[in-house]
């Protein structure tokens, strides 16, 4: 056992193992930064709720996967993963839907007021949604069944859950999708929003839709990052209370990105994700414990010192 | 069945009231046997005061002869990181005074809980201490040690009776708990015990241990108790992550578990929050580490064996547990109790109660006392809990004493358990009443990890 | 309004009427400790005391006021940086918690942790005068960047510092063990005795007996109308006028000679010394911190305080103090009656509050009362709830806080019977 546990330890390579933790790390800040700059390229809103989104959307999905065990109760002969999948997407559906009417009671009373209003009236339903999501996941972790349980992809080099290796996948795909998103006629109109909300009605755009989707896809992406926060390794045993905090960590991601770009929310992620993985080998004693915790804001003060609109976000042109 | 009469105090002077409420029971449970016979030898020896006691006790604050009730404060951590935990001890508290109640409270004496949530959070605490300190006779449990450390000295000006709900090994120091009963063995002393019993199950001739905590009294109390024991048994440690888990911190747990895998070791000791624990215990299996796990009894909790945890068959496996008292499945009368109360309270099954009805059990002997001094003002109370000899709980924990030299009543004596995945509660017993050589022959002077 | 000179227009309180009302409020709070039976007169059983509601005078309430008046400084000090200066902050934890610090350190004497055992006329200034400067020290980064992302900037400086506090055990006493702080008594300097003890009861002028509780509350009142009047004379005179300039249009203020880094970086000082003082006074009235307690919650209940008030007035900035210190005790005062009147039984009233109250298992209810068994929520949720909603609800419906709705109430009053 003793030899067994040094020997694969030790045939792994450390700045290569750091390197798939920093990636998987970095796909979830992401994953929620694209969340966000969805959401402000569109509205102009800095959404402070995309914490507590992440916690309900993957609450959601427990309830699909687990409590109500829909829809494996009626299809009991499809393969686990085939039944997974559709609660997966039967949850991320409903987190489309609860962003949607979060924009429509919440924020669509308050367009036209001052940004920062808005983004306090986030805060305030990031409060509202994490207390009510919290009593429902109540005090134990919740599992979301998810069918890879605690496989490991062993390459000899560097070790990989199965699960990290779908989270890689499936940010990739909804990178390019949400890429993909922009060029459509939807996106168009959503990109025309941002721009000029007046203009973008007077060409007939429907600016109070635009918001709508915006939300919900925020919502769900932030609900796609919920559920990988809450799968083995992150969280072992599944779903907690805390899931809804770590999106704050996300924020330096999006800062560091520039608010309005998606390049850089995933860039952003990726770095931080990166640079949080790789303080682990920083040699120096005296950093103490947690040093990892702060270095995302700590790499974000010292970009924004050097370019206070993120590395890829448009500067705001000051005008008299 | 609230009594609010006048009549009550007539009653009590005529020496009837036990029959008459006895009678007038809604209830018929069992639990008269239970609630009443928690002895308390002072209270034997003491049989000049019982004659007092035919007329009204003293009162002051929290004891209403009128209305009948005595108001019992509960500051409980029931959503903070430990909520699953409390909120069952609460339940279990709840469940224990509703079965005293309905056979008569207190000679006639109904007892009320006012719980409040304190989130786990230092100012929170306080706070609601000082609402309650007027309004309650005594705190039947303070979640906590930062916490009721924060209350202590108030507690002492204000001559108010505690019971911590922390197994903090301060708590067993004269110097600091003239406000106090504490109970069940300290983290200190149940390390040594985890320790001792573990090492003996890696199957190594010289075990290997990595040694790991959360920050804080719990964490660090816990894996001084740890590496004592290492030392006085001759283990090497090859990793010491003490104090290095912060909770919700994602990087910390990946150091961890990285340093615990990397070491080696063949077995780990690592006191954390469930949450913690579990994340770190799956980062080091991802690794393809595989060794004996334990730490202290708060680690646990019975979602990492559910129906749809990733990680039940590995932990069933590789964890051994402990408790300060008989689990859910115990065979003592106490824990019989435990299960009758609970069952009939519709509540589902759960290791935790049985620690709700020791502190009730050590609450009751105290009141139990005061009424026989005839002085159920607070400072009453606490004159009665410090004078009490010892307290025993039918089998459910071991027997407590209060008067003595620390190194003498210090509690040593817990249960191992290992989680299962047949059991209703997730854990099943392996050992009982145990005491380690190591905790046995430790020499317990005061804290092991001092707060300052 | 008639003002015939400047002067009288900029005066703090303009009108005899404001003048008398805030003389009579003050008496009013200085009278509070005072309400009780006993608390005035002189020998072994005093009976005298004020008129007035004597719940006030209790020491729960005492201290609940005690705690109000902590956090308005804190609030007090973000209005001044947010409300009239426009500078989003989510940093006012960090200060807070540094402010608390540097008092202990100052005022604690040695031992396990560092100290220097100094009195309170030293470490009080000390714990606003430190994170002033730390605030001078962070402006820069703080200047180069505007609206949301100076937001997120300073969100970050709250984490860095938990992970400081964390990690400067030899200062905080470390994750969850936490240290406690110097206690309210004034010393010359390092004497035995204390001039004013605050831990005990006494007597003073030989007919006022104030309690321990009573002691602390008229101390902190003392500070706490300091800071009053130091924040509406910062909002009246050209410091106040330069902040509001930069608020309304920061071009435009740098073109009317408003020099923007300067006034800014002014802001984050004063601020901030607001801040440290307000946390000083927190942990040593409480008596013992954690390090985990300086976190983003604490400033968002600081922006609740200034957004529910009012931004931007001092007034508005004490009205919402006070609303959101008492905000989770009167909800749980309101359950707690509700419960009874429910338990209590066949009235109107308890059918209607059985159907939001939740008491056991099976129960079902908005509002659980007994944790862990029953479904709903419980009181500490429904507080969150609660606030989440009034913090939505304000900006929504009422941007000016309660001082909006105070001045629609007077503005309805004077215009009576016209509506206008």
């Amino acid at each position: 056992m003793l030899i067994l546990a040094q020997a694969t330890t030790e045939g792994t390579n450390e700045i290569a193992q750091l390197f798939v933790q920093g990636l998987a790390l970095g796909s979830i800040y992401a994953l929620l930064a694209m969340g966000f700059v969805i959401i402000f390229k569109a509205t102009q809103v800095l959404s402070f709720a995309n914490g507590s989104l992440a916690a309900t959307g993957a609450f959601f999905v427990a309830v699909f996967a687990t409590v109500w065990d829909i829809p494996a109760r009626w299809m009991p002969d499809a393969p686990v993963w085939v039944s997974w999948s559709l609660a997966v997407l039967l949850g991320l559906i409903a987190a489309f839907g609860l962003g949607m009417l979060v924009e429509r009671i919440f924020i669509r009373p308050m367009i036209g007021e001052e940004l920062f209003a808005v983004a306090i009236v986030t805060l305030g339903v990031d409060i509202v949604l994490r207390a009510i999501t919290n009593d429902f996941i109540g005090t134990n972790s919740r599992p979301l069944g998810d069918p890879w349980g605690i496989q490991v992809l062993d390459l000899g080099w560097v070790r990989i859950a199965y699960t990290e290796i779908v989270q890689l996948l499936v940010t990739a795909v909804l990178v390019i999708g949400v890429a993909w998103f922009f060029r459509t006629r939807t996106g168009t109109a959503m990109r025309a929003t941002a721009f000029d909300q007046e203009a973008a009605r007077a060409q007939g755009i429907n600016v109070g839709r635009i918001f709508s989707i915006s939300w919900g896809i925020g919502a769900m992406l932030a609900a796609v990052a919920g559920v990988f926060l809450s799968l083995y390794p992150r969280r072992a045993a599944g779903l907690d209370q805390q899931t809804a905090f770590l999106a704050f960590a996300a924020f330096p991601a999006v800062v560091l990105g520039g608010l309005d770009s998606v390049i850089g929310a995933v860039v952003g992620g990726m770095i931080i994700g990166l640079a949080q993985a790789y303080s682990a080998l920083l040699p120096w004693d005296f950093l103490g414990t947690g040093f990892g915790g702060a270095v995302p804001y700590i790499v974000m003060m010292i970009v924004l010192l050097v370019k206070p609109y993120g590395l890829f976000g448009t500067e705001e042109i000051r005008r008299v | 069945m609230k009594i609010k009469s006048k009549w009550l105090a007539i009653l009590m002077v005529l020496g009837l009231v036990l029959a008459a409420c006895g009678g007038d029971g809604e209830t018929t449970t069992t639990a008269s046997e239970g609630g009443d016979t928690t002895t308390t030898e002072a209270m034997v020896d003491d049989t000049t005061t019982t004659e007092a006691a035919m007329v009204d006790p003293t009162v002051d604050v929290g004891v209403d002869l009128e209305a009948g009730t005595i108001q019992v404060g509960l500051l409980s951590d029931l959503t903070g990181p430990f909520g699953p935990l409390v909120s069952a001890i609460v339940a279990g508290q709840n469940a224990y005074w509703a079965s005293v109640n309905a056979s008569g409270g207190i000679h006639g004496l109904m007892v009320e809980l006012n719980t409040v949530d304190t989130v786990y959070d230092v100012t929170a605490h306080v706070q609601f201490y000082n609402e309650l300190k007027d309004k309650v006779v005594a705190f039947g449990h303070s979640t906590g040690s930062p916490h009721t450390v924060a209350i202590n000295a108030d507690l002492q000006a204000d001559g108010i009776l505690a019971i911590p709900l922390t197994w903090y090994s301060g708590w067993s120091d004269p110097a600091i708990n003239s406000n106090l009963l504490p109970h069940g063995a300290p983290y200190c002393i149940e390390a040594m015990n985890l320790m001792e019993y573990v090492s003996g199950l890696t199957g190594a001739d010289a075990p290997t241990v990595a040694i790991a905590s959360i920050p804080g009294d719990y964490g660090l109390d816990s894996a001084a108790g740890a590496t004592m024991a290492a030392e006085a048994l001759g283990l090497e440690v090859v990793y010491d992550g003490v104090g290095k888990v912060i909770p919700n911190d994602e990087t910390t747990y990946d150091e961890v578990a990285a340093g615990i895998a990397g070491s080696g070791a063949d077995m780990v000791f690592l006191t954390a929050t469930p949450g913690a624990f579990s994340a770190v215990y799956g980062r080091a299996i991802a690794g393809g580490f595989e060794a004996k796990w334990t730490g202290a009894s708060p680690s646990w909790n019975p979602a990492f064996v559910a129906e749809d945890s990733p990680i039940r068959e590995a932990i069933v496996r590789d964890m051994i547990t402990s408790s300060y008292y008989q689990t859910w499945d115990g065979d003592s009368d106490g824990a019989a109790q435990v299960r009758d109360l609970m069952t009939a309270a519709g509540a589902p099954p759960t290791d935790f109660y049985g620690e709700g009805f020791i502190e009730a059990q050590i609450l009751h002997a105290a009141l139990e006392q005061a009424y026989m001094n005839g002085d159920m003002t607070q400072a009453g109370v606490l004159a009665a809990a410090k004078s009490l000899e010892s307290v025993s709980f039918n089998g459910l924990g071991p027997e407590e004493r209060y008067s003595g030299e620390p190194n003498d009543i210090v509690q040593r004596a817990q249960w191992i358990t290992m989680p299962s995945l047949t059991s209703e509660t997730g854990t099943e017993i392996l050992e009982e009443n145990y005491i380690s050589d190591t905790a046995a022959a430790f020499e317990f002077t005061g804290a092991c990890y001092v707060l300052s | 309004m008639l003002y015939t000179s400047y002067e009288a227009d900029q005066a703090m309180l303009n009108t005899t009427t404001k003048r008398v009302a805030a003389f009579l409020f003050v008496m009013f709070l200085l009278a509070i400790p005072f309400f009780q039976t006993g608390t005035i007169g002189s020998g072994d059983n005093p009976t005298g005391s004020l008129p007035g509601p004597d719940f006030l005078a209790q020491t729960d309430w005492l201290k609940l006021l005690a705690t109000v008046m902590i956090f308005a400084i804190g609030a007090l000090g973000l209005n001044i940086l947010t409300g009239l200066a426009g500078q989003v902050s989510l940093g006012h934890a960090f200060f807070m918690g540094l402010g608390a610090y540097v008092a202990a350190v100052m005022g604690m004497p040695g031992g396990a942790l560092w100290g220097l055992g100094l009195p309170i006329w030293i470490w009080l200034p000390m714990a606003g005068i430190i994170p002033a400067l730390v605030g001078i020290l962070i402006a820069p980064t703080a200047v180069r960047v505007r609206g949301l992302y100076l937001a997120i900037v300073t969100l970050g400086l709250v984490f860095i510092g938990e992970y400081l506090w964390r990690n400067l055990d030899f200062i905080t006493g470390g994750s969850q063990s936490g240290r406690s702080h110097p206690p309210f008594e004034l010393r010359l300097w390092k004497e035995e005795t204390p001039l004013i003890d605050f831990q005990s009861d006494g007597t003073w002028f030989g007919v006022f007996n104030v309690s321990e509780e009573a002691k602390t509350y008229l101390f902190l009142l003392v500070i706490t109308l300091f800071f009053v009047v130091v924040a509406k004379n910062i909002q009246r005179t050209r410091v106040g006028r330069a902040f509001m300039s930069i608020r309304d249009r920061d071009i435009a203020a740098e073109i009317m000679g408003v020099n923007e880094y300067r006034y800014k970086t002014l802001a984050f000082a004063i601020s901030s010394f607001f801040a440290g003082v307000s946390g000083a006074l927190l942990a040593s009235f409480v008596g013992r911190s954690i390090p985990e307690q300086w976190i983003l919650f604490l400033s968002v209940q600081m922006i609740a305080i200034i957004l529910i008030g009012g931004a931007g007035t001092v007034s508005g900035t004490l009205l919402g103090a006070a609303f959101v210190t008492l905000l989770p005790r009167l909800i749980r005062d309101a359950t707690q009656w509700m419960q009874g009147v429910v338990e209590t039984g066949d009235s109107f009233l308890s059918s209607i509050f059985d159907v939001v109250i939740s008491t056991g298992p099976g129960d079902f209810g908005l509002i659980n009362t007994s944790p862990g068994v029953a479904p709903g929520l419980g009181i500490d949720q429904l507080n969150l709830v609660i606030y989440g909603l009034l913090i939505i609800g304000f900006l929504i419906f009422e941007p000016l806080g309660l001082y909006g709705i105070w001045l629609k109430v007077r503005n309805y009053w004077k215009g009576w019977p016209f509506t206008y």
